[in-house]
């Protein structure tokens, strides 16, 4: 294989080299959750059948109408959000979305939100033959629902329960979104692949909060939100760096991604793909124009593949592992 | 719930330039003491599309700056389809509406639009009043033209702080009726724009609105305790919201109706006054 002269790089991955239902996409540009709707929002500005793969809007086993208003506030660089996971619920959900994705030819991630272990295996278990659902990005680390103060994903033990029921009740792919609140961000991930998980993405929103002195009081209704955009993005970098250095399973970097070098960094610090979410607000056609970018730097640069840049900038990264046989041996789902 | 129409929910065409674009600042013009109407370029198809009560969603920053980040909804004041060319109205009162009535002519601006739904005259209706507050003048001014080249009688009422705040009356049409309010009473009535509506609550089909929240308010208690009729009138009420995405997609934008949570930017920023829960 004559990398030098490569014309088209190869820019698909896979993000689930253990299991046997795989997630393979045809480039590492993902839309994040909440910031892309349920795909069909963006489809005047946006090809999604070019993308690599979408990620829903938060699902909850029940209906949600979500916070009060205010819920967004700009901050430098950045922007709080509180929307609350307003969403239709399991249940409307199945029967309204993954029947038009069905017909799209690009991987759709169905984004799960629980306050309960019981709930997470059941939306599992609910998803599990749905055509049109590609795999499940497990959120154990939402910062705005009253979940009695606690986050699953801000402790190890949890977020291993959490994908240990997960993984009982679905062979599909299933990538665990982690939290920036976490202590210990490693110990969390390698919890959640010790428990089965197909990849990690990270980060998460950060807890933030903005008061209108004007007021005298904080702008959101829900007080606290969770900050976004450009200003996130070197706690997000150096998170993905940690992460990629101590975890066999890819990592999906997002964070405050606003254009290829951004992009860039996260590759080299470990990430096998990205998702962008503020950035699609304030320039819908970011993702389609980054997939380009991406695709010329690599040729520019002498790399026939993207994954000849995941992790040169990270010593200890050591590519994903391929198929877990044993993991998926036990399970009779 | 109605089956889904595979029009709707196919994947659409990638019409991806069609609503979003560079349009260059072709004039600028002082009114309403420190707003501006802007005027910009867009193109044939974007000014032929624009309704009364849509907005456009502008960028604020210089390219490659990251600050302020998010978009700004301003409503449409005029679409002219000969020129190609549309006109906001902007208040300087934060960093993105300062940045915007800062640019000189020739400013490239990076627009999304136009955005949202739009007024809707019915039908039958021969007699609008408008209601307008600060800059919430704008919308209703395209409306107000709309009517009048539809041949309909339009009364414009308008409450400002002071008179140098005020829409110029030769902004408007001479076949409008313009009424006045302002708070220091330095030209017509003195006191609230809502002041006024009584006396046209019999006469007008329609009511169309745009300004400050507590306007809104004042406006519905207004109507409630002068109507001569038990039914209420049709009222139009454009809402302003922090936007972040304008397309539907992130809800941070919702206004809470009768029907659920709807988003100001696809769903409004028109809603029946009935339909939205005032709390």
């Amino acid at each position: 294989m004559s990398v030098a002269t490569a014309v088209t790089p190869d820019l698909s991955v896979d993000l689930a080299p253990r299991n046997p239902r795989e997630l393979v996409l045809r480039n590492p540009v993902i839309p994040a959750s909440g910031c892309f709707g349920y795909g069909t929002e963006y489809g005047h500005f946006v090809d999604v059948e070019q993308l690599g793969a979408f990620v829903s809007k938060g699902i909850t086993p029940l209906p949600r109408s979500g916070n009060a208003m205010p819920r967004i506030a700009e901050t430098p660089a950045g922007m709080l959000n509180a929307i609350g996971l307003q969403n239709p619920g399991l249940n409307a959900f199945i029967k309204k979305y993954p029947p038009i994705w069905e017909r799209w030819d690009v991987p759709a991630i169905v984004n799960v939100s629980a306050e309960s272990l019981e709930d997470f295996a059941m939306m599992a278990r609910a998803l599990d033959d749905v055509p049109g659902v590609a795999a499940l990005e497990i959120n154990i680390s939402c910062p705005n629902i009253n979940a009695g103060g606690f986050c699953f994903g801000w402790d190890a033990q949890m977020s291993a329960d959490v994908t240990r029921v997960v993984r009982e009740a679905t062979t599909l792919p299933m990538i665990v979104k982690l939290s920036p609140g976490a202590v210990d961000v490693i110990e969390i991930a390698q919890a959640v692949e010790s428990e089965g998980a197909d990849a990690v993405s990270l980060i998460n929103t950060l807890v933030g909060m903005q008061i209108d002195t004007r007021r005298r009081k904080p702008v959101l209704a829900n007080n606290t939100g969770g900050l976004s955009g450009p200003a996130v993005k070197p706690v997000a970098v150096r998170m993905v760096y940690q992460v990629a250095a101590a975890v066999g399973i890819p990592v999906i970097g997002l964070g405050g991604i606003n254009g290829l070098n951004d992009a860039l960094e996260f590759f080299m610090a470990g990430a096998s793909a990205i998702q962008l979410g503020t950035a699609i607000f304030t320039d819908p056609t970011i993702l389609l124009r980054l997939v380009d970018e991406l695709s010329e730097w690599l040729v520019q640069n002498g790399c026939g593949k993207l994954s000849d840049i995941v992790g040169v900038a990270n010593p200890r990264f050591s590519p994903p592992k391929g198929p877990d046989l044993d993991l998926f041996a036990e399970m009779s789902v | 719930m109605t089956a889904h129409t595979p029009t709707s929910t196919e994947r659409p065409t990638p019409k991806g330039a069609t609503r979003i674009f560079t349009g260059v600042i072709t004039h600028t013009e002082p009114t309403m003491g420190d707003s501006s109407l802007i005027t910009f370029t867009a193109p044939e198809h974007v000014v032929q599309m624009a309704r009364p009560g849509q907005f456009v969603d502008i960028t604020v920053r210089e390219q490659g700056a990251y600050d302020p980040l998010l978009r700004r909804p301003i409503s449409i004041y005029r679409a002219d389809k000969e020129r190609a060319e549309l006109t906001i109205l902007v208040r300087p009162f934060g960093r993105g509406s300062r940045w915007l009535v800062s640019q000189p002519t020739g400013t490239q601006l990076n627009v999304l639009g136009p955005l949202g739904n739009a007024f809707e005259i019915a039908p039958k209706s021969r007699n609008l009043l408008m209601v307008a507050g600060g800059v919430g003048a704008a919308p209703l001014l395209m409306l107000a033209e709309e009517a009048i080249t539809r041949g309909l009688s339009v009364t414009y009422l308008m409450g400002a702080a002071n008179e140098s705040t005020l829409l110029p009356a030769a902004a408007l049409r001479d076949e409008i009726e313009y009424v006045v309010a302002t708070d220091d009473g330095s030209r017509g009535h003195k006191g609230f724009v809502t002041d006024l509506v009584p006396d046209y609550l019999q006469w007008a089909d329609q009511i169309f609105t745009c300004g400050p929240t507590p306007m809104f308010h004042s406006l519905r208690n207004t109507i409630l305790a002068h109507r001569s009729t038990e039914r209420f009138p049709n009222v139009q009420v454009s809402v302003e919201r922090t936007m972040a995405c304008a397309l539907g997609a992130c809800l941070g934008c919702v206004v809470e109706t009768t029907s659920g949570m709807q988003t100001s930017c696809v769903d409004g920023p028109v809603f029946d006054m009935q339909k939205v829960v005032w709390s």
